[in-house]
């Protein structure tokens, strides 16, 4: 039986759903209202901001890694900056070094993300840059200003300038002239030659003393490794590029020089000459053996040499360039780079506003400011290198910039570093043979071949010219 | 008009049947209508697991089948199944979740021998099985820091080794390719102890204590009533554990390696998730990290196939 409602003559279902009808119909209204009642509220901002002209840019910035306090006086600078440009806002968002790559790649497959980021210097520019995620700021800031920037060439292509160096940062290495005493060693002289080195560590070590400390958990002492020594075994940048592209016979020989290179390291890790738990410290935690005193050789950055000389005394700590091992036409070369490269979006919508904020950065103020508030060198020949102070600041300052420099990591493309490069220093440190380390090289770039087809292709051209 | 009967049908019921105006047609209708309404509640959810699953699901088996990263794809049809049997890295992680599979006897009778024993009434009994459950609710970032201050070389663990005299154990726990998994295995172990024991213990409280009574009258000890009673009482919950155990260490294992490895050294504790993660958003190469992500989906299914079989079986089971 069907129930009649008192005043209705509809049945009670009927009734009730189209009330319910009829409430889904005032939700909906209100929902609309709501809805445009924001819009509404949006629209005035929206045109309010266009009408005064704001202009917002996201900044995804890296740079603590290299130097500690590069956050701090980035933050500074936008501040100087905004108040200067009221109408410029700009967002810094800091990377971490597990970040800076597979974030941009990301936004870069999106065609979304920061309008100014930082890459390590050439491939991890170049790679997205021939993939058309960067736009070339040469593009934007004059060649009277380009000029004097330091290391251009690193960012470089078909003429181009793709990224902004900030700094020039080199890798020494730094000994402990205390720790050479107790060892009966020479506190004033650096291993030049691999022999000797290897001469000073085995006193080191048959006085208690970690000879060189290090840590590999990442593979970043691995990865350093490829940098300094298997570019001592390099006549030219080429033979390692065709050999990842894998031109002619290049490969196998590319192979086989990294054999003698995995070869070295292994014997060196064989012999006890690194801290035994190298491969389960941190890079970060493997350096601090320095300042703690516990090992007396490491390969560093500027910033960090400059850093442990506070802590140990300016007089106990000594800087060099890394011992030469190999034979190569590069073997003489330094390990300096503008690491940390700064550069506009190819989406950003603001690249004149990007490229003026960027120019801004190396305005003589701002590098000194970098100097002093950091201790980095700024890739600028304007700045006077008399305003650098210290006896150690101005040895470093003198091995970045004395001669030619080459930071072999940066001319491998990064899916090759991580696959292949790290990992192939974590098989030396963990224990494993040179020929294990060079065969994980040899099935990472196949498979990088097959799998990353176009970034092979980019790769391979720009090798050609390059 | 003539009554025909067939099969016990009358003529009179098919008509009855036919006439729309009957009561019992407006409550089939109602009924239909019920459903529909009920079918319209559920529109939303199902297009949104229809989205967040089918589509993902789609999108992965479709990727599996391009090389390239995203935007530059390209079709290289059944390749990337093929690179995934050379690729050393990519077996070495799959051998580790299996290898990470002996995780699945270790934790659970762990958990069940303390279930058993702590399932006695005693003394500040909660408060216990509360601290074995902390491992449990620990965020994996902090748990990765100690376990890694812990495991590491001439971390504490060895420096404790050495203390008493055991430096015949020391090993660089996370840093030796022949240890590292085991090691993570380890953690794993430690923080799932405390669930397995919360689980068990809650399924040994719902058996009825006048079986036990009843055992006990018969003279039954300690021990056969836990090996005779309790345990095949809670034998569908122990399957149950065992099988999401089992599918936990194939697919959700990333954390530990991630926070305590990152997959290293050299993919010694790399595992199929984390293979798929670094393929995929560390390489950008999403071809791969999807075909390998059909391949877990398939082990998975394994499992997955399992636990609906072990569930179907308990609810047709007499309780």
């Amino acid at each position: 039986m069907t129930k009649k409602v008192l005043g209705s003559d509809q049945p009670s279902s009927m009734r009730i759903s189209k009330m319910a009808s009829s409430t889904i119909k005032r939700m909906l209204t209100m929902l609309c209202a709501v809805s445009v009642a924001l819009g509404a509220a949006a629209l005035p901002i929206a045109t309010n901001a266009s009408a005064a002209g704001k202009t917002n840019l996201t900044y995804w910035f890296w740079g603590e890694g290299d130097i500690p306090g590069m956050n701090n006086w980035m933050q500074q600078r936008i501040a100087i900056y905004e108040k200067a440009n009221p109408n410029v806002t700009v967002t810094l968002v800091p990377q971490s070094n597990d970040s800076v790559i597979p974030s941009f790649t990301l936004a870069a497959s999106q065609k979304s993300g920061p309008d100014i980021d930082t890459q390590w210097a050439t491939l991890p520019v170049l790679q997205p840059a021939l993939a058309g995620a960067v736009t070339p700021i040469s593009n934007y800031i004059p060649k009277s200003e380009t000029s004097h920037w330091l290391d251009t060439a690193e960012n470089t292509y078909m003429g181009k300038i793709y990224a902004m160096p900030l700094y020039v940062i080199g890798v020494p290495l730094v000994w402990n002239k205390k720790l050479f005493v107790k060892a009966g060693l020479n506190p004033n002289v650096a291993p030049k030659t691999w022999a000797q080195f290897l001469t000073d560590c085995a006193a080191l070590k048959a006085h208690g003393i970690i000879p060189f400390g290090m840590g590999n958990a990442g593979g970043d002492f691995g990865a350093w490794m490829f940098a300094i020594y298997e570019k001592q075994l390099l006549n030219s940048i080429s033979q390692l590029t065709k050999g990842v592209a894998n031109v002619g016979s290049n490969r196998a020989a590319l192979l086989a020089s990294l054999t003698k290179m995995y070869t070295m390291f292994q014997n060196l890790i064989k012999s006890g000459y690194v801290n035994s738990n190298v491969a389960t410290l941190d890079f970060a935690q493997g350096w601090n053996l320095f300042p703690e005193g516990k090992s007396a050789m490491t390969f560093t950055t500027d910033g960090n040499a400059l850093a442990w000389a506070k802590t140990l005394g300016q007089a106990n700590v000594g800087a060099a360039a890394p011992p030469i091992w190999g034979n190569g036409a590069l073997a003489k070369t330094y390990d300096a780079t503008q690491s940390s490269s700064e550069f506009i979006a190819s989406w950003s919508s603001n690249k004149a506003a990007d490229a003026k904020f960027m120019g801004f950065l190396h305005s003589a103020v701002n590098m000194k400011a970098l100097n002093t508030e950091t201790g980095a060198f700024p890739a600028d020949n304007r700045f006077p290198k008399g305003d650098i102070v210290g006896t150690l600041a101005k040895q470093l300052d003198g091995l970045d910039t004395a001669g030619p420099s080459v930071w072999l990591e940066n001319f491998i493309p990064p899916t090759i570093d991580t696959a292949a490069d790290r990992p192939a220093g974590q098989v030396i440190t963990s224990g494993g043979s040179a020929a294990k380390a060079v065969a994980l090289w040899s099935t990472q770039l196949t498979l990088w071949q097959t799998q990353q087809p176009s970034q092979f292709q980019q790769f391979s051209t720009w090798a050609k010219s390059a | 008009m003539q009554e025909v009967r067939i099969g016990g049908v009358t003529s009179a019921d098919v008509v009855s049947s036919n006439d729309v105006s009957t009561p019992a047609t407006k409550g089939g209708r109602r009924r239909r209508r019920g459903q529909l309404w009920a079918y319209g509640y559920m529109a939303p959810a199902l297009v949104m697991l229809g989205l967040v699953f089918a589509y993902s699901l789609y999108q992965v088996v479709k990727y599996s089948f391009y090389a390239g990263g995203v935007g530059q794809l390209t079709w290289v049809g059944t390749s990337n199944y093929k690179d995934l049997l050379i690729d050393p890295q990519f077996m070495s992680s799959m051998f580790n979740n299996f290898k990470l599979l002996i995780v699945v006897p270790i934790v659970t009778s762990l958990s069940l021998i303390v279930s058993l024993i702590i399932n006695t009434s005693f003394r500040g009994i909660r408060k216990y099985r509360a601290i074995l459950f902390v491992p449990y609710i620990l965020p994996a970032v902090a748990m990765g820091l100690s376990f890694s201050y812990l495991l590491q070389g001439n971390g504490i663990l060895d420096s404790f080794l050495t203390n008493v005299h055991l430096s015949g154990l020391i090993h660089d726990w996370l840093g030796s390719p022949s240890w590292v998994i085991f090691s993570i295995g380890g953690v794993i172990v430690w923080q799932q102890f405390g669930f397995g024991v919360v689980v068990f213990s809650a399924a040994l409280l719902a058996v009825p204590q006048e079986m036990i009574e009843a055992a006990r009258i018969d003279g039954a000890g300690w021990w056969v009533i836990q090996r005779r009673i309790l345990v095949p009482q809670i034998i569908r919950i122990i399957e149950f554990f065992v099988i999401l155990q089992s599918i936990n260490m194939l697919s959700s294992v990333f954390t530990y390696v991630y926070v305590l490895t990152g997959g290293g050294p050299a993919y010694a504790s790399s595992v199929l998730e984390f293979f798929i993660y670094q393929n995929g958003f560390e390489n950008g190469s999403i071809g791969i990290a999807s075909a390998a992500a059909v391949a877990l989906l398939a082990l998975a299914s394994i499992f997955i196939a399992l636990y609906i079989w072990a569930r179907a079986r308990s609810a047709k089971a007499p309780h």
